[in-house]
């Protein structure tokens, strides 16, 4: 019964991402959009005179990081954050599910979509610009695991920091846009003056960025032990905070 | 005599500074409807919510089917169908989805297809549950209560932003649900409501408990309250509420001037 409710929960939750537009066009079609226009802007050369690796090898595993942060810190925290405010799991907790299953449901959802997300973009890059990933399957799914648990960890502390959608919605569009731009996920770090540099290396999307387009590169999951270790502790503080923080609110 | 299904023993409940419910004692049985009537603020709601296991009362004791409600919740819901005062549904979820996904919770559901043709909305079956009326989403609200065959219904405000017609309709419908054994608590500002349904009457005032009993009974302690010059036999049971209910002043040309 319990997994017949869940499986109906998480059916209509999925219907409800593909109805959200900013969602679906975030997560399934703009990495792709943003492929071909840096693709045109930049093309697909070695990142230097003789490399291996070129410039679209790079830019897909920070494409795939960017569709996690939409997903994390933005759809995530805000269905939940919407969902809160309107009183909606106070409806569901009066049901015999409660609001836990939907919570999860909704994790559940997002981690799929940036699966297909991501999916998408890496048949798009094979296609389009023939990209290479020569990392082994393990390290390529730890690597998106880690990155994905830490940025939907921060996007759930968001939501539990924020006192309404208002606030929520602020905390989410800042910390993705700064994330976004100065992480790599957008633009390769390379280009980046010192100061920086210096500021992303306090931001955990920089470590996901790193992390992904060095396991795409086919570096072992070994030489990135530190990044695997920064990603896993913001992941077990976001969480824990925000748990903290959830239990002291008045969902009544 | 059957066993209460819904047993409250001296309930407290407390905002910050407000003490919103102050030792508030009650039962129901089976196929009993209890009607909860009071001013706004008086605790209604908040009592109703302890029984719902949504909010956790600071003292008292509150069994529903036996079960703690806040520690057993999700059993006690198997078997209990609320209403709730204000319930908003996912901006973009359509009509038949939510009723789909409430049918899903239960392992028994009703028809909710046949739910939805008889309670009116069978043509709104593919709209936006946003998109709805407020009398329409009043109604569906009410369909998803029923959807799980509860053997006990809490009702928060059942009838309001209902028609006349619709209202009428509601309280047949619900006298029927009481015939087959399933309890009702309604909480209601609508005295013929309360007239028409209910058995036994809680009667709140400023979160205290100023009556519990029946129909009957409750005229006889309105009696008690006034002057024996105010009292006139066969009034409703709205005109003797508003003898009893602390008096407040509507606005004033002098203020609205």
């Amino acid at each position: 019964m319990k997994v017949k409710g869940f499986a109906v929960i998480c059916k209509i939750e999925l219907q409800l991402f593909t109805r959200d537009f900013f969602s679906f066009f975030f997560t399934l079609i703009f990495p792709v959009l943003m492929l071909l226009l840096f693709g045109g802007i930049f093309g697909n050369a070695p990142i230097y005179a003789g490399a291996d690796v070129r410039m679209m090898d790079i830019s897909v595993p920070a494409y795939a990081v960017m569709i996690i942060g939409v997903t994390g810190l933005m759809s995530l925290p805000l269905t939940l954050s919407g969902y809160k405010e309107k009183k909606i799991y106070k409806r569901f907790d009066a049901s015999p599910v409660g609001k836990k299953s939907i919570m999860l449901a909704q994790v559940l959802v997002n981690l799929i979509m940036t699966l297909i997300g991501i999916l998408i973009l890496l048949i798009a890059g094979k296609l389009l610009y023939h990209i290479q990933i020569k990392g082994t399957f393990l390290s390529v799914c730890t690597g998106m695991l880690f990155s994905i648990a830490a940025m939907f960890s921060i996007g759930f502390l968001f939501t539990a920091i924020g006192k309404d959608l208002k606030s929520t919605t602020l905390l989410c569009y800042l910390f993705y846009f700064i994330m976004l731009f100065l992480s790599g996920a957008t633009m390769p770090d390379m280009l980046f003056p010192d100061t920086i540099k210096k500021f992303s290396d306090f931001l955990p999307m920089t470590y996901a960025v790193d992390l992904m387009q060095g396991i795409f590169a086919g570096d072992s999951l070994r030489l990135h032990i530190t990044k695997l270790l920064i990603l896993a502790f913001v992941t077990v503080i976001c969480t824990v905070i925000g748990v903290v923080l959830y239990r002291k609110k008045d969902w009544a | 005599m059957s066993q209460a299904i819904v047993q409250v023993e001296n309930l407290n409940l407390t905002y910050k500074n407000l003490h919103a419910v102050q030792n508030i004692s009650f039962s129901v049985k089976p196929g009993e409807i209890l009607a909860v009537i009071g001013q706004n603020g008086s605790g209604k709601t908040s009592t109703v919510e302890c029984i719902e296991g949504l909010r956790r009362p600071d003292s008292g004791f509150i069994q529903v089917f036996g079960k703690n409600p806040w520690t057993h919740r999700r059993e006690v819901y198997k078997e209990m169908g609320v209403q709730l005062q204000e319930a908003e549904y996912p901006a973009k979820i359509k009509v038949a989805e939510l009723c789909s996904l409430f049918a899903g919770f239960y392992e028994r559901p009703a028809d909710w297809r046949l739910l939805l043709t008889q309670i009116g909305l069978d043509e709104k079956r593919k709209c936006l549950v946003s998109k709805l009326s407020g009398g329409e989403k009043q109604r569906l609200s009410i369909l998803l209560s029923l959807i799980g065959r509860p053997k006990l219904l809490v009702l928060d405000e059942l009838t309001t932003g209902l028609d006349p017609e619709v209202r009428q309709n509601m309280w047949s419908s619900f006298e029927n649900i009481r015939k087959s054994g399933t309890a009702i608590i309604m909480v209601s500002h609508y005295l013929d409501e309360v007239e028409a349904l209910a058995d036994k009457i809680l009667y709140l005032e400023k979160g205290k408990q100023q009556f519990f009993g029946t129909k009957q009974a409750f005229r006889s302690y309105v009696k008690s309250r006034i002057s024996p010059d105010e009292w006139k036999d066969n009034l409703s049971l709205e005109k003797l509420y508003l003898m009893i209910a602390p008096k407040t002043t509507g606005l004033t040309m002098e203020g609205i001037l």
